[in-house]
């Protein structure tokens, strides 16, 4: 059977659903055990990711790609409005997005089998999933902000999943009021845009982007598409809410909203963007207000290039006054948004690469912290750094895995994390002009959140822990807990966090793949895509 | 066997592999050049871009064996497996044995690392990495204030040099990276400064770009050479590397790791190239180390330290060798002398294990007790000193001599040759100093030191094997290929030694020199004779001021204390007003904003639409006017 005629090119979006819908009535029928549940949303999450695997090209899963060559990156004809493109950028997200999900998942089964909300909670995951991978095709403003609102919807609700526990009702609540008004800010400004351009679709705009003669009312659009989208990425000066918000969140949805749903604020960023952007070529044109028409371009980018560097250097300097290892974690996620943006801002090939890359690193990097904190804090370890004293040494394998993901956020070599920052920095070089600075800037800011991360590493591996201040919960019989303890963190937990682990190196010694499946998706989208 | 040798038996059998694998691939290198291609792989490539590599850029790890690397392959295993199983003999205290192996055993990797890559990016990576092997093993006696404190100090000096080093990968990089070879439209992607034998990379371009550049990074270059092979004037930390455990010194601080600076310079002047003024410093430095440390280890009473300065001095000819553009013959001398001065440590160490301390002064008539090790010093002492035929004459001789060639052309050279050609009495003087004080006499000075014995079989027979080295090794001359090899090596730069009547002169003067300072050792400490300088001598502030090691230890001491100290403290000023009170001053903002958002329960709701038209107020504020701004001062655009 022809899974193409079956299924068509939406099979990942039809799998999450029917994964969704099949929680919700499993849910009716009563069986609502965690580990059938969460094996449902980890199976529809790792499924559709092979397919997606599978039309990025990768020959050995040639058999289950859905999507044929004459449907990726096409060329748009001059005058078309698609609703919606696939471009293998996009498709690169996606496998970020379902990555994600797949491992927030993974873990997940390991929570105690009778919590209750576990259906809610897989549910909404999927459910969250699929807007973002309706987000990855989108080429219409009012396409791409509904898909975003599926996600931001499913979010709201997930944060407060637990419907007891009052931290996280107020962090929902946080999260909701705050969406909610961003939400209409992209609105307005996409209405504002509609009355410029004439149109809603991003190909129509990009062909137009530089040329419409309504100055004000373009960059105030723009403005508000970036204020809302800003919300969702976490960008300063947008950013306050997410580290409450982060720190509510009950810890494994916590690791879901910054490893995957706020990369879906920066991709609409990218789709946005790019078109008006890239329209005029950095250095070229004259003054930004000229002759009617407006030189949106460099205005946009160096409004965007001023939010990269405040982004990294706030999160950063926030980050190094945290004492909760949560929160410290939060502001970190919102500094990596601004290397992220840098990629952006610069717009060509080898930067949008390096963007790219950054987020696919990070969504190992920042779902895996999170998840291995969830782990320890159910393990009855406290929210305070220094809570954490001797875990490393306690639990080898834990604190080395943990380890090796601050390594890669701090950037080391040898790591993913050094990989797509050294991609992203080199590209901002080789772009010259002020975006040489950009490069500086994040060099800085990297240097900065060494100590930060080196301080989490020494805690663990160096400082003793007071008697009795480290929980042996894990430990039966209060032996040291073997090597390969899975106990107490739960085996699916610890799958996941090891296969974190596992690829946080082995992308990092071994790149090249990624980085050139990736490197060509940019080089198609910038030349393709909307 | 205790379970705490385990460990070493498991490095024993592990680097005896190394050494079959690692003579096996330098023997047929150098027999049969070319034999093994260039193993390249990726490790990240940048795609094509507008800008200085519109090639694209790749980061290369790769291996490499050409003849020098088969060369150095072949020390860097031989050297490895026999301090190896000395080890076994020689470390028996308790702690830290497994750390003791690890750590050997990681240098031994990074060393054959090193030999073995392909560009200067990955031979830095494993630079470093020896580095902080020599680190650990410096101090591997930490509770020792000592120990400890020489492991800090062969950091620091050497990280001088480290930074020199890649500054001149910098700067090469930089010049080559601008200029481009004439024509290419730019670097190829993945011409990033290899050091292949097959394709010297840069000098087949010919040295275009800048030279003022070329030249400076050149002394970069031999800045970092000059740390790690402890050359003038970053000698000072390789006498207190001492601190280690003798096979540590044996392995590490003589036969391979200091040598790493002299490869450098071999692998950057026959593959990059060195400007004449750069070659001229080479010289000077090398031929002025050979002399300057060799007046040092004349009168140290440590036996040790002794053999230190002395691997100074001679590491200063083969740099001297390789400055005059004779980079194979540089390595040669480096080749014979890891196996002598591998010997003479070991030989020192079978001495320190028996009788328990490394003062000259205190030993006396040993030979009667270990003969072996008696016979193996004097080996390497004959070695050391240039006698035929032992293997130090053949690789000594042909450094003067191919310096020698060069005089002509290069009549700066003079005072360097001359000095390291008076480095030869010395070195014949201190190290027979050196063995008549610890081995003729009829017993020890120090009473208490009567009952010593020669090691275990493990400490025995690397004794034996490195001797037949010594004896045998400058053999290697009269391999025809290996003549070929030494002449190829010359370069673009340089003629080949001819051996002819001139250098039968030469020979003939050095090893008469060599014979007289054995001679003076002789007369002044042998048969148990203790020569002490009259204390009205014009000499003893002479005397002193070696001892004192021309003071350039407590200068150094003294920058350290009052210069960096200061700077730190301003900086740890300027950490503490200036940044920290940035930093504050964010967290006052920003909690003043976080506070009033934390307010949920009061359910306001106006303070988030507050917040949000903040954020918006920002927004618009560098939208439409900062942006602009900036847009404008940009140029237009």
């Amino acid at each position: 059977m022809d899974l193409s005629s079956f299924a068509g090119p939406f099979l990942p979006e039809i799998l999450l659903l029917a994964g969704t819908l099949l929680i919700f009535l499993l849910d009716v029928l009563g069986i609502r055990r965690i580990e059938v549940t969460g094996a449902v949303a980890a199976g529809a999450s790792a499924l559709a990711l092979l397919f997606v695997v599978a039309d990025l090209g990768f020959a050995p899963l040639a058999f289950l790609a859905n999507l044929s060559a004459g449907q990726v990156d096409v060329a748009i004809a001059p005058g078309a409005t698609p609703l919606y493109a696939f471009t293998s950028l996009g498709l690169v997200f996606q496998g970020i997005f379902l990555t994600a999900s797949f491992l927030v998942a993974l873990a997940s089964m390991s929570r105690p089998s009778n919590e209750r909300g576990a259906p809610i909670f897989f549910g909404l995951l999927l459910l969250a999933t699929l807007g973002m991978l309706l987000v990855t095709i989108a080429s219409d403003l009012i396409f791409l902000l509904l898909s975003v609102e599926i996600v931001s919807i499913s979010t709201y609700l997930l944060v407060a999943y637990t419907r007891k526990d009052v931290r996280s009702l107020e962090a929902a609540m946080k999260f909701y009021i705050i969406g909610a008004l961003s939400t209409t800010l992209s609105f307005f400004g996409a209405s504002l845009l509609y009355g410029a351009y004439g149109t809603t679709n991003l190909f129509a705009i990009r062909a137009v982007a530089g040329s419409v003669g309504y100055p004000v009312l373009v960059l105030l659009g723009y403005g508000f598409l970036i204020a809302g989208l800003a919300f969702k990425a976490t960008l300063v000066p947008f950013h306050a809410w997410a580290v409450d918000v982060y720190d509510g969140a009950p810890t494994d949805v916590t690791a879901f909203l910054t490893g995957g749903s706020k990369k879906v604020g920066l991709f609409a960023i990218f789709l946005v963007f790019l078109g008006p952007v890239l329209f005029v070529a950095p250095g070229a044109g004259g003054s930004p207000f000229s002759g009617g028409t407006v030189n949106i371009g460099p205005v946009l980018q160096v409004t965007l290039a001023i939010l990269a560097v405040l982004t990294m250097t706030v999160g950063n300097v926030l980050a190094l006054l945290q004492k909760e290892m949560k929160r410290m974690l939060a502001y970190s996620s919102i500094s990596q948004a601004g290397y992220m943006l840098i990629g952006i801002v610069i717009g060509t090939s080898p930067a949008l690469t390096g963007a790219t890359l950054q987020m696919f690193a990070n969504v190992f990097m920042k779902t895996g912290v999170f998840l291995v904190v969830a782990g320890v804090t159910a393990l009855g370890v406290g929210p305070l750094i220094d809570d954490w004293k001797g875990l490393g040494t306690r639990r080898p394998l834990l604190g080395v895995a943990f380890g090796l993901m601050l390594l890669s956020l701090a950037g080391v070599p040898l790591t993913l994390g050094f990989v797509s920052k050294f991609v992203l920095f080199s590209s901002a070089v080789e772009a010259q002009g002020y975006f040489v600075w950009l490069a500086v800037a994040g060099l800085l800011n990297s240097a900065l959140s060494v100590f930060y991360y080196a301080r989490v590493l020494k805690v663990m591996f160096f400082d003793r822990p007071e008697p009795d201040a480290l929980p042996t919960g894990a430990v039966a019989g209060g032996s040291e807990p073997s090597l390969l303890a899975a106990g107490g963190l739960g085996y699916a937990r610890a799958t996941a966090i090891a296969l974190i682990a596992v690829a946080v190196v082995a992308f990092g010694v071994y790149p090249q793949p990624v980085l050139g499946a990736i490197s060509n998706a940019a080089q198609h989208f910038i030349h393709v895509g909307p | 066997m205790r379970r705490l040798e385990w460990g070493g038996w498991v490095s024993v059998a592990f680097s005896g592999a190394a050494m079959v694998v690692g003579v096996l691939i330098g023997v047929g290198e150098m027999v049969n050049p070319g034999t093994y291609t260039d193993v390249r792989y990726t490790w990240l490539h940048l795609a094509p871009a507008p800008g200085p590599f519109p090639n694209g850029f790749s980061l290369v790890v790769g291996t490499l064996v050409d003849p020098i690397s088969a060369l150095m392959l072949i020390v860097v295993t031989v050297v490895g497996f026999l301090v190896m199983l000395y080890s076994i003999g020689y470390m028996h205290q308790d702690r830290g044995l497994p750390r003791y192996y690890a750590e050997l055993s990681l240098f031994l990797t990074a060393m054959s690392g090193l030999v073995l890559a392909d560009n200067l990016l990955e031979f830095f990576v494993f630079w470093e990495l020896v580095g902080v092997c020599s680190y650990f093993l410096i101090g591997f006696y930490y509770e020792k204030p000592s120990a400890a404190s020489a492991a800090k100090e062969a950091f620091i000096v050497t990280r001088v040099g480290d930074i020199m080093f890649l500054l001149g990968i910098f700067l090469y990089f930089y010049n080559f990276a601008l200029a481009g070879p004439a024509g290419s439209g730019g670097w190829a992607a993945n011409g990033f400064l290899f050091v292949n034998g097959n394709q010297p990379y840069l000098l087949g371009h010919g040295l275009g770009g800048n030279s003022t550049l070329l030249t400076v990074a050149g002394i970069m270059i031999l800045g970092g050479a000059a740390g790690k092979s402890a050359q003038f004037p970053l000698h000072v930390w390789l006498p207190d590397a001492m601190e280690g455990p003798t096979t540590v010194s044996a392995l590490i601080h003589a036969a391979t790791m200091v040598a790493a600076g002299v490869y450098l310079l071999a692998v950057a002047s026959l593959f990059l190239g060195f400007t004449s003024t750069d070659q001229l410093a080479i010289v000077g430095i090398g031929g002025f180390t050979a002399f300057f440390a060799a007046t040092m280890a004349v009168v140290h009473p440590d036996i040790k330290r002794v053999i230190a300065y002395s691997t100074i001095s001679q590491l200063g000819y083969m740099v001297m060798a390789v400055g005059a553009g004779f980079a194979m013959v540089g390595l040669f001398h480096l080749f014979t002398h890891a196996f002598f001065k591998a010997l003479l440590f070991l030989a020192a160490g079978s001495v320190i294990h028996a009788v328990g301390t490394q003062d000259l002064f205190k030993m006396g008539g040993l030979r009667k007790t270990m003969r072996l090790t008696a016979i193996a010093f004097a080996v390497g002492g004959l070695a050391l000193a240039g006698i035929p035929p032992f293997a130090g004459f053949w690789s000594k001789d042909d450094i003067l001599s191919a310096v020698y060639s060069q005089l002509g052309s290069h009549p700066a050279y003079w005072p360097f040759f001359l000095l390291a050609f008076a480095a030869v009495f010395l070195t014949a003087y201190y190290i027979f100093r050196a063995w008549f004080l610890a081995f003729s006499g009829d017993h020890p000075r120090d009473p208490s030191l009567g009952h010593a014995h020669e090691g275990p079989w493990t400490m025995q027979v690397p004794l034996v094997l490195l001797s037949a080295l010594a004896c045998g090794a400058g053999l290697l001359i009269f391999v025809p290929g290996f003549q070929s090899l030494l002449l190829s090596g010359a370069g673009a730069t340089g003629i080949p030694p001819v051996y002819g009547t001139t250098d039968l002169l030469i020979s003939a003067a050095s090893v008469a020199l060599g014979v007289s300072g054995i001679a003076l050792a002789w007369v002044l400490w042998g048969n148990g004779r203790v020569y002490a300088l009259p204390e009205t001598s014009a000499a003893q502030p002479v005397r002193r001021l070696l001892l004192k090691r021309y003071y350039f230890k407590i200068g150094y001491d003294w920058i350290g204390a009052k210069g960096v100290y200061t700077i730190a403290r301003a900086a740890d000023f300027f950490d503490r007003f200036v940044i920290d009170g940035t930093v504050h001053g964010f967290e006052r903002a920003f909690a003043l904003v976080s506070n009033r958002l934390r307010r949920i329960q009061s359910g306001v709701v106006s303070d988030y639409a507050a917040y949000v038209v903040a954020g918006l107020i920002a927004l618009f504020v560098i939208l439409l006017i900062v942006a602009p701004y900036v847009v404008s001062r940009l140029g237009g655009g």
